[in-house]
């Protein structure tokens, strides 16, 4: 079961993520209209991993990128004017291009991965989230902790208290 | 930076919204209007020159590039400042590209196709375009990499794929709510769109390194792609072309052009979707410095690749400069200066700048003066090529002007078609510059 309190100001939300984080509550989610960055410090969401992604696309790319043109001028010889087979500064541009390419790809994989996105199952949300309410989620709360979540989250202000079960 | 009071968080969903959700008979007549102009104009002739062959255009011997080339870098530099300018704003983290980033991101996208249309128009056997990809095939043919029309197809392809997933993925947020206020299969269609997104911290964390990773690499491939088109005629030994000026001279010449295409279709944002209250005459004032620097470098760049053609002395680019400045084009030359050197600096005078009617008729004038500059480079050059018998002529026919007319059209039907399916101001961020939602606020 989630218990899911509903928030009309910032501070509130931020006070109530603060109280159930110092209170132990790890599995707590923060639902918000706009990025918050207090939220994200609640949390400690510190440097996201998605940097390695974009870094490894970029290389990746480089490489892939030089081979690819390195590969087609050997296995298609064209020789122009006297000149190599194999002509290192146009194939920069190539391997350029392809750096920026699979660094953009992998970078898109690094946020779905991070993120845990698509996810199109039941998880507690309320559509006033992506309008103008903060929504404080305890995730798979039981026992006492649900009547201790009930409080903090109470006492911080909260508009509205549900319930939600949830299938895991 | 709001011109009509500060709106309310509900209140931004429900106006940008209601520009989606809410379609009235005028929308369908404008589609109607524009799908015609882009089957009529643009369709029909395309269809007429595969059946008789490329040579319905104007191009011939000494002339091998026309109207669908300097159209095609037209579409190009009209793509340029969305993307780029979103990008280069986000880095910075400035607050007034929040209202206008999505639609002149959207802009790059639907340039970016129409430019790349004009590749296939001009190809003539259209259906071997796939040649030009390194795809495995049966006849063991594979492209030059050392040719910059293959550096192009590199660039094109990769700005097109980067400047998609940066639109898409800064929309995905605004899907959530899109999903959240509709019904039906428009709802299962933005769950999808929208991976789930429910606006979780760690979400937003994760959108924000991301899409900050997307605007460092879109911010160096957008000046490369400019440069690699500018390469396409500096790397030929033609004179008029092979200026090493020309990678600085696009780019410049293209933001300038994408620049003025942003304040014409910000003009159409508010005029007819009743985005007045978001798109302020603070953007436009700022948008109008944007393009007055911009037009001074581009004056600049001008002057300096008839300076350096007249102190080299060469026979063949002096010949070249001359045709271009007195020869038959000569009236579209000094009109390009005219509209892009001289007209903006009527914005130097904050009056002008704040006037949405007369940075309308600017901008407009701007693209006119940006779209004949394309023609000059392409049709005053390779006519006039070294020696005098590979001097000839160059006009374009009436399919190539029909075409170019059309793709009128077809950018503004993907235009149209694209405020109906994402929502064209961003409401996260337009949120994200208002006051806080704060019990002292």
């Amino acid at each position: 079961m989630a218990i899911v309190g509903t928030f009309a100001y910032e501070e509130d939300f931020l006070a109530a993520a603060k109280n159930l984080k110092s209170s132990g509550f790890d599995n707590i989610s923060l639902l918000s209209p706009i990025p918050l960055e207090e939220a994200q410090e609640v949390l400690g969401l510190g440097k996201s991993p998605v940097r390695r992604f974009s870094l490894a696309g970029a290389i990746i790319g480089a490489l892939s990128g030089f081979a690819m043109s390195v590969a087609t001028a050997l296995v298609f010889i064209l020789p122009t004017g006297g000149r190599a087979i194999i002509t290192v500064p146009p194939y920069l541009i190539i391997t350029y291009e392809m750096t920026i390419l699979f660094g953009v790809l992998f970078t898109l994989i690094g946020f779905h991965f991070v993120s845990g996105l698509p996810a199109w199952r039941d998880r507690p949300y309320l559509p006033s989230a992506n309008i103008d309410r903060f929504l404080v989620v305890v995730e798979n709360a039981a026992g006492d902790q649900v009547a201790r979540a009930e409080a903090i989250i109470r006492q911080a202000g909260a508009e509205q208290i549900q319930h939600v079960e949830v299938d895991q | 930076m709001f011109d009509h009071g500060q709106p309310s968080y509900a209140e931004v969903n429900k106006d940008v919204l209601s520009v989606m959700l809410v379609t009235g008979r005028g929308y369908w007549m404008l589609l109607g209007c524009t799908m015609s102009l882009a089957g009529i104009f643009f369709l029909m002739p395309w269809i007429y020159q595969l059946f008789v062959g490329v040579g319905a255009a104007g191009m011939n011997r000494n002339a091998v590039w026309g109207t669908y080339l300097s159209n095609f870098i037209f579409w190009i530099g009209l793509s340029h400042s969305g993307t780029l300018l979103s990008a280069v704003l986000h880095i910075t983290n400035s607050q007034w590209r929040k209202s206008i980033y999505r639609s002149a991101e959207a802009m790059t996208l639907f340039s970016l196709m129409t430019a790349a249309l004009f590749v296939m128009v001009h190809l003539g056997r259209v259906w071997y375009v796939h040649w030009s990809f390194p795809i495995p095939n049966q006849m063991g043919l594979w492209p030059n990499f050392r040719s910059p029309l293959m550096f192009d197809v590199m660039a094109i392809t990769t700005y097109m794929i980067a400047s998609s997933i940066f639109i898409y993925m800064g929309s995905v947020p605004d899907f959530a709510a899109v999903r959240d206020a509709s019904t039906g299969l428009r709802r299962r269609l933005y769950t999808i769109f929208s991976f789930g997104w429910r606006g979780t911290a760690k979400e937003w964390h994760t959108l924000g390194w991301a899409y900050t990773f997307f605007a460092v690499f879109v911010i160096p491939l957008a000046v490369s792609v400019h440069s690699i088109v500018s390469w396409d005629f500096a790397l030929s030994l033609v004179p008029g072309l092979h200026h090493t000026i020309f990678a600085p001279y696009f780019v410049c010449g293209a933001i300038f052009s994408g620049t003025a295409g942003i304040v014409t279709v910000m003009y159409c944002l508010r005029k007819f979707l009743n985005f007045e209250r978001y798109i302020g005459q603070e953007h436009l004032d700022n948008l109008g410095k944007l393009l007055l620097v911009l037009s001074l470098i581009w004056s600049y760049i001008n002057i300096l690749e008839l300076f350096n053609t007249w102190y080299g002395g060469t026979s063949f680019e002096l010949e070249a400069m001359r045709f271009r400045l007195t020869g038959f084009y000569a009236p579209l030359y000094w009109e390009m200066i005219l509209f892009c050197a001289f007209v903006p600096l009527l914005m130097f005078f904050k009056k002008i700048r704040l006037s949405w009617n007369k940075m309308l008729l600017l901008s407009i004038l701007i693209n006119i003066g940006m779209l004949t500059e394309r023609f000059i480079i392409v049709a005053t050059s390779q006519p006039r090529k070294f020696l005098p018998d590979a001097f000839g002529f160059y006009f374009p026919s009436w399919i190539e002007i029909s075409i170019t007319i059309g793709s009128f059209g077809i950018f503004a039907t993907l235009f149209l078609i694209f405020i109906k399916w994402v929502p064209a101001v961003s409401i996260y961020e337009v949120k994200e510059t208002l006051k806080p939602l704060r019990r002292d606020a």
